[in-house]
């Protein structure tokens, strides 16, 4: 059993105008793991978000980073934004400069490093998200996508050991979605615990070490990828469709192509790897 | 915007920030100081070169950025120069028109071609900073100068936030007239206010997602944030130097 990093539990969250967002959740996420929460919009996930860095308290329940409940004193919440990062859905109100590299170097800045430290650490985040060849623009002369790795790469610079990202791929073309999944990997294997929203079910079922479903503010499943598709009613109640890797899988397996022992595709590969060659063809 | 993005992208961009600032700066004051016609006429001359060979911006931009300011001069500039009188005599040119005289006396004349071409000058330099110096690099002199803190992080959110707001104005602006928003006077009123109010409720939920955003990023209530060094070439500032000196001079002999 490893490490659990940060822990929800039973948290309950009610905006000021009384609409009820998030409903006895409770969730583990153990240190170093690819966890993607799924979920519908409005289903309760950014909100998730920002109780796991203090920036709303919840009604009741807690949130435990290492074991211990966080405390919500102005200190101990900077403490835990250093461990602790978030890159927002919206670029753009993430970003408040006007100049990238300025807006980069604000949170290592915040983290109390010395200027050349906070140099090197944001030009390595400018090569990790390819965005060097911005660094000299405006903010405001960006594209969607620009400002997307931008804010990314704000977050990045101040080298959290949980790194959550709401909704990271919308908005980014299939180039650069692949590229931050790459980025993605890379993070996971210097042993960042990633924490992901989405409602992408193909990038959630290939990506995940495990995955939690959200629905109307409750997480109704949470388990391994492959068990949590194999139950076709839980995706449907929470809004959502079976990735086609698992479609393609069951129909392989229906039509007799594929053995029903065979385990699950995690890549297309898998999936293509698993259907035999016709035998006539193979005589031919 | 333009001026926004020429600024972003001229000849001079790499150029010290300081070193635009002082050389606009300093040339303003001197051509504003200045007791003849003539410094602001070579004020105006050596800007406009600078604007056009130096930074290398479009020669039609630069002229269309100047006749913004120059409409409104010649309002006040003729107003200066002309006057009405019920004797003729001291006019240098008039026209009397049922006992009542209008007409220019010399020394007004003087007075408003001095007036025109003093503030042409001071505004060449002000477009010569505004069209080489990004407003980033701006704030960062200002804060070298010791500008209190909070007038500086006021112009970095305010200058962020105009494009996100004129953004944002543009998108709905474009979505009411695809759905014919501004078909008559009406109508157009109507979808005027719909515009604003919806902008002002933006304006409110976005400046709280801003102020989440950055304290994620462990935001304490200062915003302090690295800036590019640029190189400072001592030639420059003689330049600089070289360019105030005679102008000054100019300046104390016509005195």
């Amino acid at each position: 059993m490893s490490e659990i990093i940060i822990e929800a539990v039973d948290l309950e969250y009610s905006y000021p105008d009384d609409t009820k967002a998030l409903h006895k959740v409770s969730l583990q996420v153990e240190k170093g793991e690819k966890l993607a929460i799924l979920g519908s919009n409005g289903a309760g996930k950014s909100t998730l978000f920002m109780q796991f860095n203090g920036i709303y308290h919840p009604n009741s329940g807690s949130i435990k980073y290492q074991g211990q409940d966080i405390s919500y004193k102005s200190k101990a919440l900077i403490e835990l934004r250093k461990k602790v990062g978030i890159v927002f859905q919206d670029p753009d109100s993430q970003l408040f400069s006007a100049s990238v590299w300025q807006d980069i170097s604000f949170g290592p800045l915040n983290l109390g490093l010395s200027e050349e430290e906070v140099i090197s650490r944001v030009k390595k985040a400018l090569v990790d998200t390819e965005t060097t060849n911005l660094q000299d623009k405006p903010t405001h002369l960006l594209s969607y996508g620009q400002k997307k790795r931008v804010s990314i790469a704000g977050v990045l610079a101040m080298e959290p050991e949980v790194i959550i990202f709401d909704e990271p791929t919308a908005g980014l073309d299939p180039r650069h979605s692949r590229e931050f999944m790459q980025l993605l990997d890379k993070l996971s294997s210097e042993g960042k615990t990633i924490i992901l929203s989405t409602h992408d079910v193909d990038l959630a079922y290939s990506w995940s070490d495990r995955i939690a479903i959200m629905y109307s503010g409750e997480i109704i499943a949470h388990g391994d990828p492959g068990e949590l598709f194999l139950q076709p009613h839980l995706i449907e109640r929470a809004d959502l469709e079976l990735p086609w890797l698992i479609e393609m899988h069951n129909e392989f397996v229906t039509k007799g192509w594929v053995p029903a022992s065979t385990p699950l595709p995690k890549t297309k590969e898998d999936l293509l790897r698993n259907v035999p060659i016709k035998s006539d063809l193979q005589s031919a | 915007m333009n001026i926004d993005s020429y600024a972003y992208n001229n000849n001079l961009k790499t150029v010290h920030p300081v070193e635009k600032s002082l050389f606009a700066m300093i040339t303003m004051v001197v051509c504003l100081a200045a007791p003849t016609v003539i410094t602001p006429l070579i004020v105006l001359v050596l800007m406009t070169g600078g604007i056009i060979f130096k930074a290398g911006i479009p020669a039609r931009v630069f002229i269309r950025l100047m006749l913004v300011p120059f409409s409104f001069l010649m309002i006040s500039v003729l107003t200066v120069a002309f006057s009405i009188s019920t004797t003729t005599s001291g006019f240098w040119l008039a026209h009397t028109f049922k006992g009542l005289t209008i007409g220019i006396h010399y020394p007004d004349l003087i007075t408003a071609v001095h007036l025109l071409l003093r503030s042409l000058g001071a505004v060449s330099c002000l477009y010569f900073l505004a069209l080489t110096t990004p407003m980033t690099e701006i704030i960062t002199v200002l804060n070298r100068m010791k500008v209190p803190v909070i007038i500086t992080e006021l112009m970095v959110l305010i200058y962020r936030f105009i494009f996100v707001f004129m953004e944002t104005a543009t998108t709905i602006n474009r979505a009411q007239s695809s759905r014919l928003g501004y078909v008559t006077m009406k109508s157009s009123f109507r979808s005027m206010s719909c515009l604003f109010s919806a902008l002002l409720g933006k304006v409110f939920v976005k400046s709280q997602e801003l102020y989440n955003a950055m304290a994620a990023r462990c935001y304490t209530g200062e915003i302090r944030v690295l800036t590019k060094k640029h190189p400072i070439r001592l030639r420059n500032y003689f330049i600089i130097v070289g360019f105030e000196i005679p102008l000054i001079i100019l300046n104390l002999l016509g005195r």
